[in-house]
Formats: structure tokens, C-alpha cells, sequence
């Protein structure tokens, strides 16, 4: 008769034998049951960041509404319509038919941007412009805060409920980047409460210095423009009306500027802000050609049509710096690229134009704490 | 003081306006005070007495460079 205890006791289980069978065990284990482990570490770091994100769009909110009670002086409780404010969505026009797309984008943007300004000034019991424009931009962040809050749970949430191995490992790899991108959001809330120069503010600032002590004229919403002279050529330069949070409507300025005003400049030099490229430096300045300017790409268009039209050459010249810079308190090292930045200007007046040209200097970026 | 978190999250940031006199091309730095701004009036200038004005407002590091 099969005796089992004899055959047992025959195996040799000596401590190879117990590690190789260990080992095989890992392996079909970790063969059938690897996703499946992966997507439970992949909840646990989507979770932790997830939390990380709510706390982000909490403190904006309560940083906004603080913001309205102490400096804006609201009369009642603006919680309540914070949170409202905080769910309004921006309805962008079809695609499938792209002619006469940007007319409607801007259409769209314009009439929220209104929305947005009067829903501000409703709120608070003054009507400083410094203080609305603050708001506005306080508004945004926590708004755009609590988007990417309600994205990322959106994404993870499904990724549980369907078990959905792929969903979850994307998330979890963007996971650094959108905390990275919504830690650079919160810093601003400081900047924009102080009412301080942001780094995006680096082309108003050069800007500015060419407009002190001139006669300015409103050319579009929130958009100024003065007159001078370098060289035997005039200037037509212009900004975002500051010291305000105002990023203003270049594109309608220059088109204005071009079409309405009459002026025939041989260039148009754009400065803005450029963000940089990891490993490059804080401050670097980058010359080039084309509209140097970022936002939804309506002011780009509007530019680039009026330029193309009229044979206009753009001229950029881009400070570089990162995404937390740009929305933060400007760093020395971008406020010290500023005397740089005039050098580059001249020289490139110098060698793009000649005596008696007209030439047109747009300032881009948030104006915050830069007047002119 | 103005000061903000830096980008190393170990460093805070603080920050300055510099007041510039249009005439001497003097500059004179100091701590950042809510309501600054670029091209706003400042004080005297301390060798013209020239009318100064903020000509740059910036952070830098609390950490000692280099």
C-alpha cells in the first residue's frame, strides 16, 4: 500500500529546496496578481495626492473670501456666491465648422471676462480697480483649483470603480506634475493679495519704463499706449492699464493701433514672459520671431492676422522662467533681466528699423503692481 | 515684512522695492510695503533730493547665495 508519510519524509526540504519553492510561489503570484497590486498602490498614491489637491482648493477659497470680507469690504456673507462662482463653467463654441472659430472664442471669453468683473464689483462695497482686479484673479485660482480637484477625483474615482489598471497608472505618473502645477497656483495667492509684481510681469515692466512721464491713451479694454522717441524712430508702445491685474487686450490694441489709428510701423517687438525648459536658467533672455504671447490663442490670432495683412515683421524677445515663477512674486533674477531686456529692445530697433519708422512695443503679461 | 515661500520650499522669499532717482540714477533699497508699485512716487532722493520712484519691485532668497 502507498504509504504518503514515507514519500514525504523522503523530499529533501533543506533550506534551497524551501527558497526555491519560495521563489516560484512569488512568481506565480506576482504573474497573476501583478496589475492588481500595482493598481492598489497606484489608489493609495492617487488618494494621498488627492487629499493634497482638496486642501489646495480649500485654502484658495478661503484665502478669496477672506480677501472680499477684510480688503473688499463686502457687505454680506460672499461664501455663498464664492461657491457658485466656483462651478461656473465657460461654454466653448463648436469646432466641427473651424471658419470664424476664433471670433467666437473671443466672443465667449469676453462676454465670462464681463460676467466675471461685474459679478466682483457686485460683491464687494467699493469699487477700487487695484482691489477688483485682485479679486478677479483670486477667483480664478481657487476656480481653477477646485477644476483640477474635481478632474483628478473624476479620473480616480473611475479608475476604481472599473478596476481599470491603465486609468489609474496614468493618473498616478501625472499626479507630480498637476500637484506641481496646482503648489504654483496657491503660491500666487499671496503674490495677488499683496498686490506684487509677478515674474509673467516682466514685459509691462520694461514697458513701463518707456511710458513714465508720457501722455497714455486707453487703445482697448484695459490696454494703454504712449508715444516716444528713440533714435529718430516713434515709439508706439503699450501695456495692460497697471497697477492692476490686468492682462488687457493686445491683439484689439495692435489691430487698432494699425487699422484705425492709421500707424504704418516697420516692426512690431513683443515682450513676454517664456517658460523655461528644465536646466535652463531663471532670466535668460531668448530673441526670435513671431507673437510672443500665451493665453487661449485669440490675442495671438488677432496679432498675427493684422501682421500678416499689413507686412508687418514681429519681433519677440522672451525672458525665461517657470510656471511657479511666472505667477509668483517676480524673482531678482527676472526684475534684473529688465535692463537687459531695453538693451536687446534698442539694439533690435536699431537693426530692424531705420530713421523716421514707426515702431510698435507691446509690454505682455499680468500687470499686477506695474503702473506706467 | 513681505516674505513668501521659495521654490526649494526650505528658503522663504523676501522681498524689496528699489526707489530710483531719475536724476542721479541713485537706488535705494528696501523692504517691500503693501501698496508699492512700479513707477510710483517714493521718497527724496538722499544726494539730489530729486522726487524718487519705485523702479523695480523683487524677491530674493533669505539664504545667503553662494
Amino acid at each position: 500500500m502507498f504509504n504518503f508519510s514515507s514519500v514525504v519524509l523522503q523530499v529533501p526540504f533543506d533550506t534551497t529546496s524551501l527558497i526555491s519553492v519560495f521563489w516560484i510561489g512569488f512568481i506565480v503570484i506576482t504573474f497573476f496578481y501583478q496589475t492588481r497590486l500595482q493598481s492598489y498602490l497606484a489608489l493609495n498614491d492617487i488618494s494621498r495626492g488627492l487629499n493634497k489637491l482638496k486642501v489646495m482648493k480649500d485654502k484658495s477659497r478661503k484665502e478669496a473670501i477672506e480677501y472680499l470680507v477684510s480688503v473688499g469690504k463686502a457687505p454680506n456673507d460672499p461664501t455663498q456666491r464664492v461657491d457658485q462662482f466656483l462651478d461656473y463653467v465657460t461654454i466653448m463654441p463648436v469646432d466641427i465648422d473651424p471658419a470664424g472659430l476664433v471670433g467666437k472664442i473671443d466672443h465667449v471669453v469676453t462676454t465670462n471676462n464681463d460676467r466675471v468683473r461685474a459679478e466682483v464689483g457686485a460683491l464687494l462695497s467699493q469699487n477700487n480697480p487695484v482691489t477688483v482686479s485682485i479679486s478677479e484673479n483670486l477667483l480664478e485660482v481657487a476656480t481653477s483649483l477646485n477644476m483640477i480637484h474635481k478632474i483628478v477625483r473624476h479620473f480616480y474615482l473611475l479608475g476604481k470603480k472599473t478596476n481599470s489598471y491603465f486609468t489609474l497608472i496614468q493618473l498616478q505618473m501625472l499626479m507630480p506634475m498637476i500637484i506641481q502645477e496646482a503648489d504654483a497656483l496657491l503660491n500666487a495667492v499671496d503674490s495677488f493679495k499683496m498686490g506684487q509684481p509677478v515674474g509673467d510681469g516682466i514685459g509691462p515692466v520694461v514697458v513701463s519704463k518707456l511710458m513714465a512721464g508720457k501722455e497714455k491713451r486707453v487703445v482697448a479694454k484695459d490696454t494703454v499706449m504712449s508715444m516716444t522717441e528713440y533714435k529718430g524712430r516713434k515709439l508706439y508702445v503699450l501695456k495692460a492699464d497697471g497697477p492692476m491685474a490686468y492682462v488687457g487686450q493686445p491683439g484689439v490694441a495692435i489691430r487698432k493701433v494699425v487699422e484705425e489709428m492709421g500707424v504704418k510701423p516697420s516692426a512690431i517687438v513683443m515682450i513676454d514672459a517664456a517658460l523655461k525648459l528644465e536646466g535652463e536658467k531663471t532670466g535668460e533672455i531668448a530673441e526670435g520671431v513671431g507673437a510672443a504671447i500665451g493665453g487661449i490663442g485669440v490675442e495671438k490670432f488677432q496679432i498675427e492676422e493684422v501682421a500678416t495683412k499689413n507686412s508687418i515683421p514681429l519681433y519677440a524677445i522672451l525672458v525665461k522662467q517657470s510656471i511657479l515663477e511666472a505667477i509668483t512674486v517676480m524673482r531678482k533674477e527676472i526684475a534684473e533681466a529688465a535692463d537687459k531686456v531695453t538693451q536687446v529692445l534698442n539694439r533690435v530697433i536699431e537693426e530692424k528699423t531705420k530713421e523716421g519708422d514707426e515702431v510698435l512695443v507691446a509690454g505682455i503679461g499680468n500687470t499686477l503692481g506695474v503702473a506706467q | 515684512m513681505s516674505s513668501v515661500p521659495g521654490a526649494d520650499k526650505k528658503s522663504k522669499l523676501l522681498v524689496y522695492s528699489i526707489e530710483e532717482c531719475p536724476v542721479c540714477g541713485q537706488k535705494t533699497k528696501r523692504a517691500f510695503v503693501v501698496g508699492d508699485y512700479v513707477t510710483k512716487e517714493a521718497a527724496k532722493c538722499t544726494k539730489c533730493s530729486n522726487q524718487t520712484r519705485v523702479s523695480l519691485v523683487y524677491a530674493e532668497s533669505s539664504k545667503p547665495s553662494g
